[in-house]
């Protein structure tokens, strides 16, 4: 179980001699995975949810709020002593090919981290061989076609998977999957999203998703925890199903308009949002977010930010919330 | 799914592979395997060459300042020494004082580069504020204030000296590599994987900068080789060394090669030899980048 | 001559080799593909299935060590466009055919403003009335949402991705040509960024009168911008048809596969599958036989001999043994 409260992020921009500039990524964020549970980012990119996942790996720091790692909380460790706690958590990277070292086989990719596991719990070289096979054959992949290879000699599909199978050789509890299917063939894609799936199911393994495309979210956490996230802030957050089928904040409708219709199998929802401006992080930190790009905003969403309040199963931060259909409907043969 | 296939790749299999891979990539281009044979030439003459020779070399009195012929094939020199075998026998202290400042430039090189650009923050600034100081050393005048106290006999000396002299451009660019590299999904993984510092810089970071590495190890080789006939040449060290530098000065100043015919082989056979070692070495250097990167090995 | 309408455009029996050490391989193994005027079509395909190959025939612009090795690319007022060269060729560019190439984002030139390529491209089309150029283009960039005088001042990086990808469409739209096309027009954009693209290019699409192609591995973005749709696999179209049909009622395997494969916002989430196997590279591509028999379902004898001919019936062109020998008489002829 992994809770953050609050996690916040400033990142400082190079600025002239007057000192430089600070940029917020991520602005108190709250949100807790269970064990072997589903949990969503989605947002556009420069929301912060990419920055979240690598916090949440251990791979970035934060500047405020707190990670909880199985009751211990991170604040109250010495860096060093943070690593076997963030061991637990595991990002695969959007990128397989460059997260797999071109000049390395997949065979000794395998045996760096299986050979520190086997070395912490006594175990010997042959049970190293057995489990990288045991993994590769978890993900779906032909160990003795793989093992000798280059990562360059693999299709983007399978890359992944080992990369996933290298996340797994040190018994993680939390993926966390940033994009993680964006640079795959879009006829293997579906083939990750499953294994993922069902690496929840089979393993107990949490699946902390960040994504832009929240069908696929669907597919993999349908039955977990949706959080949207605009500049650094959850505006709306809730059980997937319900965030999709009745999004309330107009940020999450508008999202949810963008999705391309596949006209012939499906057509437009009743409603529509579409933002009045373009992202522009220049716009005023002060009120609501979204304000300035919101069809709905009115003099009370600038003045004061709105709380993130629960409404129903859902929480939202939002002075006019009004659920819409704006998600494409099955067409009927 | 059922895993069915029977033997686990030993690592001495994959050695063998990569020997396999070089042999290919050398033979793709007619010029590699033309460098290859250059270097191979050298290095021979430089491990046997002095076992080929009397030492001393015999002089001939009767035939000083000779002119090329079956017997002597560059001629004779001033007291009637075979050019060739001088050229023979000059190449070892040539190679191993030029591989002495690769060893020393690369190594140092590539260590501070490392450690720069892996760890950041103040190793980063303090190592290279020594690079930028090495960097700003005149070497030729040093070298020249140097060999006015020191001989260099030894071509180990000499190499060291060049050595650290030299390694700052590579320090830089390892560095720089580094920097790119470390933000790399795989370098990041290891990290998060918990792998040792020493297994990400050894296993991971350094065989992808490996071909950058090879081929300014090569260069240096180059470098070296003409810092060093070049300060013979000068004159500036004594001329006990049987070195192409010494060679190239007595031709010049002594047997006056520039304005008479009878010491130009004497002249021009140090010359080739420093031409053809060079060229050997660029077009081995060609390789270096297929040779490393095992996607361009195997295709 | 610059034309005003819409252009057709023909592709018969295209095939482009690239030159690999293992000899040449086809990119596009005998493509025929039209265009009808004044239409969308777009081209929907994996990595590796000849899909900006194509793209790139358009202009006669495969790079070495790609070359058509014969078809023809017949487009209305400019002819085979395979045989042009040289200066014809480089005319052709920008005045008749408008590209939006892949990453547009990243095709400007960063040390210039946008203005001033803007009249590098003018001069070297040899545009005299400049300032009408300009006019032009900033009447594009506004309807495209954007404040044209500053746009036009701007440099790249001033400018956000949304905004670069924009630039370009204006870039291929300002020279007047009526056949544009692009490559992956919103790879790297956000939904909501990738929305507003895709009304605007459909916008202008009508506005101009134009031929449109657009180039995607994203189902959805053809679903939502074309009138028609040609899927292609292994350098073969292996469907083409109208896009509410092919979508609706896919008939060739692999268009099946693909529709089944996405993950959607309607209906049932699990009855998603993954297609098996994997796309085929340009070394992989079976040299005879059906490039898709590896990953079908309905693999039959003949499909491992002989690459199933595009048979056209109810307007719908599918390339298919186990589908095309259905009872109606079949015209050996495509969709158009």
């Amino acid at each position: 179980m992994i809770t953050a409260s609050g996690i916040t992020k400033t990142y400082k921009q190079r600025g002239n001699l007057l000192g430089a500039r600070a940029v917020p990524a991520l602005r108190g964020v709250d949100f807790a995975i269970e064990r072997g549970g589903a949990v969503t980012f989605i947002g556009e990119s420069g929301c912060g949810k990419t920055t979240l996942g690598r916090i949440v790996a251990g791979l970035e720091t934060y500047d405020g709020g707190d990670i909880v790692i199985d009751g211990t909380p991170m604040s109250s460790l010495k860096p060093r002593h943070r690593e076997p706690f963030f061991r637990r958590i595991q990002l695969i990277h959007q990128d397989p090919y460059s997260a797999l070292n071109p000049t390395r086989t997949i065979h000794q990719t395998l045996a760096a981290p299986l050979a520190l596991r086997a070395k912490q719990t006594g175990r010997d070289k042959a049970w190293m061989e057995e489990r990288a096979r045991e993994l590769l054959a978890l993900v779906g992949i032909d160990p003795g076609y793989v093992l000798p290879r280059y990562p360059h000699q693999l299709s983007g599909g399978m890359r992944q998977r080992v990369v996933i199978a290298r996340a797994l050789t040190v018994d993680p509890e939390v993926l966390v999957a940033d994009e993680s299917v964006s640079m795959i063939d879009v006829s293997l894609r579906l083939g990750v999203l499953a294994l993922l799936k069902d690496l929840r199911e089979r393993l107990n393994v949490s699946v902390l998703f960040i994504t832009h495309d929240i069908a696929t979210a669907r597919y993999i956490g349908g039955d977990g925890e949706l959080y949207v996230i605009y500049r650094g802030q959850v505006v709306e957050s809730g059980p997937t199903e319900s965030v999709i089928s009745g999004p309330i904040h107009p940020y999450t409708q508008s999202l949810l308009s963008a999705i391309p219709v596949l006209h012939g199998v499906e057509r437009p929802g009743p409603e529509r949002v579409v933002p009045t401006e373009a992202l522009n992080e220049a716009h005023p930190d002060t009120g609501c977010l979204f304000a300035r790009r919101c069809p709905f905003r009115t003099d009370r969403c600038e003045a004061a930010a709105p709380a993130l309040v629960s409404d129903g199963d859902q929480r939202h931060a939002c002075y006019h919330p009004q659920r819409r259909d704006v998600i494409p409907v099955e067409a009927v043969a | 799914m059922t895993v069915t296939s029977p033997v686990a790749p030993a690592p001495i299999s994959l050695r063998r592979n990569f020997w396999r891979g070089v042999g290919r990539v050398l033979r793709r281009k007619p010029s590699r395997m033309v460098g290859v044979a250059i270097v191979v030439l050298f290095v021979f003459m430089g491990v046997f060459g002095p076992l080929l020779y009397p030492n001393p070399l015999p002089r001939d009195d009767n035939a000083l300042y000779a002119s090329p012929s079956w017997a002597h094939p560059f001629g004779t020199d001033f007291e009637g020494t075979d050019v060739l075998a001088l050229v023979v026998t000059g190449t070892r202290y040539v190679l191993l004082a030029g591989l002495a400042t690769a060893v020393i430039t690369v190594a140092l090189g590539t260590l501070i580069g490392l450690l720069a650009g892996f760890h950041r923050g103040r190793w980063d600034t303090v190592l290279m504020r020594l690079t930028d100081l090495q960097l700003t050393i005149p070497g030729l005048p040093l070298l020249l204030v140097l060999s006015t106290v020191w001989k260099f006999t030894s071509p180990i000396e000499m190499g060291v000296v060049l050595g650290l002299l030299g390694w700052g451009g590579i320090a830089r660019a390892v560095r720089s590599q580094s920097l790119s590299l470390r933000e790399r999904g795989f370098i990041e993984a290891a990290k998060g994987l918990g792998l040792p510092t020493r297994h990400i810089v050894v296993r991971e970071l350094l065989p992808s900068m490996a071909p950058y590495i090879a081929m300014n190890m090569l260069i240096a080789v180059t470098g070296a080789i003409y810092a060093q006939v070049g300060l013979f040449f000068l004159g500036v060290l004594p001329f006990d060394a049987n070195n192409w530098g010494v060679m190239l000065n007595l031709s010049v100043f002594g047997g006056g090669a520039l304005s008479s015919t009878a010491a130009l082989p004497y002249l021009l056979a140090p010359l080739l030899a420093i031409l053809l070692l060079t060229l050997g070495i660029v077009l081995v250097v060609d390789a270096m980048d297929e040779i490393f990167n095992p996607r361009l090995r195997e295709e | 001559m610059t034309r005003t309408s819409a252009p057709g455009v023909r592709v018969k029996d295209l095939t482009v080799v690239y030159k690999t050490p293992a000899g040449e391989l086809p990119a596009l193994g005998g493509v025929s593909l039209s265009l009808a005027p004044g239409t969308i079509t777009g081209i929907v395909g994996e990595s590796g299935s000849g899909k900006s190959t194509l793209a790139l025939s358009l202009l006669n612009a495969v790079q070495p060590p790609g070359r058509i090795k014969e078809g023809v690319v017949e487009i209305d007022g400019l002819g085979d466009v395979v045989k042009l060269t040289g200066e014809e060729l480089r005319r052709a560019r920008g005045r008749q055919v408008g590209y939006v190439f892949q990453a547009a984002q990243n095709s400007l030139n960063p040390l210039k403003t946008v203005g001033k390529q803007l009249l590098d491209l003018g001069r070297s089309h040899d545009f005299d009335d400049l300032p009408a150029l300009l006019k032009d283009a900033r009447a594009l960039l506004g309807r495209m949402g954007l404040d044209g005088g500053r746009v036009l001042d701007s440099y790249q990086h001033e400018l956000s991705g949304g905004m670069r990808q924009r630039v370009g469409i204006m870039f291929a739209l300002v020279l007047n040509a009526h056949l544009v096309v692009l490559d992956e027009p919103t790879t790297a954009l956000d939904m909501i960024t990738q929305a507003a693209i895709l009304k605007i290019v459909r916008d202008v699409h009508h506005e101009r009168g134009l031929t449109t192609l657009i180039i995607t591995h994203d189902m959805g973005v053809a679903a939502e911008v074309t009138d028609s749709l040609a899927v292609m696999y292994g350098g073969r179209v292996v469907e083409h048809g109208p896009t509410t049909e092919v979508l609706g009622s896919p008939r060739h395997p692999y268009t099946k596969g693909l529709i089944r494969a996405i993950p959607r916002l309607s209906g049932d989430i699990d009855e998603a599958r993954a297609l098996p196997g994997r796309p085929p590279t340009l070394g992989t591509i079976p040299k005879q036989g059906c490039v898709f028999r590896e990953r079908c379902p309905l693999r039959i004898a003949v499909c491992d001999t002989v690459d199933p001919e595009p048979i056209t019936r109810d307007a719908r062109t599918v390339a298919c043994h186990a589908v095309g020998r259905l009872a109606t008489p079949v015209v050996p002829k495509e969709y158009v």
